[in-house]
């Protein structure tokens, strides 16, 4: 039931940024090129789907680095399967991971 | 700037958005010092959004909870408000109409269309044997309410020496539509049988599947009499919330 979940084309976009890249607010931001303010309430929407989860990096391991800790969001099972139905409805949503994976 | 937005956030998730925040912006700060102010503005998005999604909240003042609590609160914050116009009330303050009463009336009909236009006027299904005491709670939380805000503007207008005739009136028209806004809510929120307000809301559904599933906030009545349905997305089959009685063979989970 939940992977016939249909996305916008944005929020589908956020879903692979979370992804494909580290998986907090600003890389999902850098990735997509979209403002703060329509990234951090479409993560909050897709957390409250169930389709993300989020969780406070330790404070240790931020302590080590010397700067604050981050809240990093990981897809869930029913997230995956909602990206991977997104991806057949926008086969160039699949591109983002290979652009960012390309060094050139 | 961060600080401000989160003014906007409900209070149980303020802490926890302003470190998300926070650390983010450090970390902005540090690619692209010019992006910060850029960044800092969709905060207020954010901030935004959570107000709006926030599930609609348990009874949050216990003073409200119950019918005879919510009266006698309300009656009590009238009876001061009546007490300092007393002790304040200037003799020659002018008013729309001879009489606070019919003042009063005149300021809640005035405040009738702007009520229409922000607020529904709908409180939903219910059974049919509940409509006396629904009304009566209605139209006494209504007279309690409109007499606060009539009586508190003009007690603070006269104690700040500000003519009654020119922003006060308005301000008491506003208040009304504040306080016939609250009533409707609070009425809308409260069982139909015992006129407690409702607790433990729980979000069922998506809003991507409004077709085949409703999608909205169910409350419960804490005394076992029945269930409300809030639909988040009106629709054909489900416009309006609507109560499921429960018979006595569900009061075990209750008691």
């Amino acid at each position: 039931m939940a992977a016939e979940l249909k996305l916008s084309h944005t929020a589908a976009l956020i879903l692979q940024a979370v992804q494909a890249g580290d998986g907090y607010g600003f890389s999902v931001m850098v990735l997509t090129g979209l403002p703060s303010g329509t990234v951090y309430p479409a993560m909050r929407r897709l957390e409250r789907d169930g389709l993300v989860r989020s969780q406070w990096e330790r404070q240790s391991i931020a302590d080590a680095g010397q700067r604050p800790p981050r809240k990093y969001y990981k897809l869930t099972q029913v997230g995956q399967a909602t990206l991977g139905a997104s991806q057949r409805r926008y086969p160039l949503l699949a591109k983002l991971a290979a652009v960012e994976g390309d060094p050139s | 700037m961060l600080r401000s937005a989160a003014w906007l956030v409900p209070g149980q998730q303020r802490a926890e958005w302003l470190a998300e925040w926070s650390a983010e912006l450090w970390y902005v700060g540090r690619s692209c010092r010019c992006q910060a102010t850029g960044f800092c503005l969709g905060a207020f998005r954010d901030a935004l959004w959570l107000r709006r999604n926030r599930p609609p909240d348990a009874p949050r003042a216990p003073w409200f909870e119950s019918p005879a609590r919510c009266l006698v609160s309300l009656g009590l914050v009238t009876a001061a408000c009546v007490l300092l116009a007393l002790r304040y009330y200037p003799t020659d303050i002018r008013l729309p109409l001879r009489g606070p009463i019919f003042a009063m009336l005149y300021m809640a009909m005035m405040a009738l269309p702007a009520l229409l236009a922000t607020t529904s006027l709908r409180l939903g299904e219910v059974p049919a044997n509940c409509h006396a005491w629904r009304w009566a709670f209605l139209a006494a939380k209504i007279a309690l309410l409109l007499a606060i805000v009539f009586w508190g503007v003009l007690d603070l207008a006269s104690m700040t020496g500000v003519k009654v005739h020119a922003g006060p009136i308005h301000c008491i028209v506003i208040g009304n539509v504040v306080a016939l806004r609250w009533a409707l809510i609070d009425q809308r929120r409260r069982c139909p049988e015992c006129l407690r307000l409702l607790a433990h809301p729980a979000r069922i559904g998506l809003p991507s599947q409004t077709f085949l599933e409703w999608y909205g906030t169910e409350f419960v009545c804490v005394k076992g009499h029945g269930l409300l349905h809030v639909p988040e997305i009106p629709t054909v089959s489900f416009r309006t919330q609507s109560w499921m009685h429960l018979d006595r063979s569900w009061s075990g989970l209750f008691s």
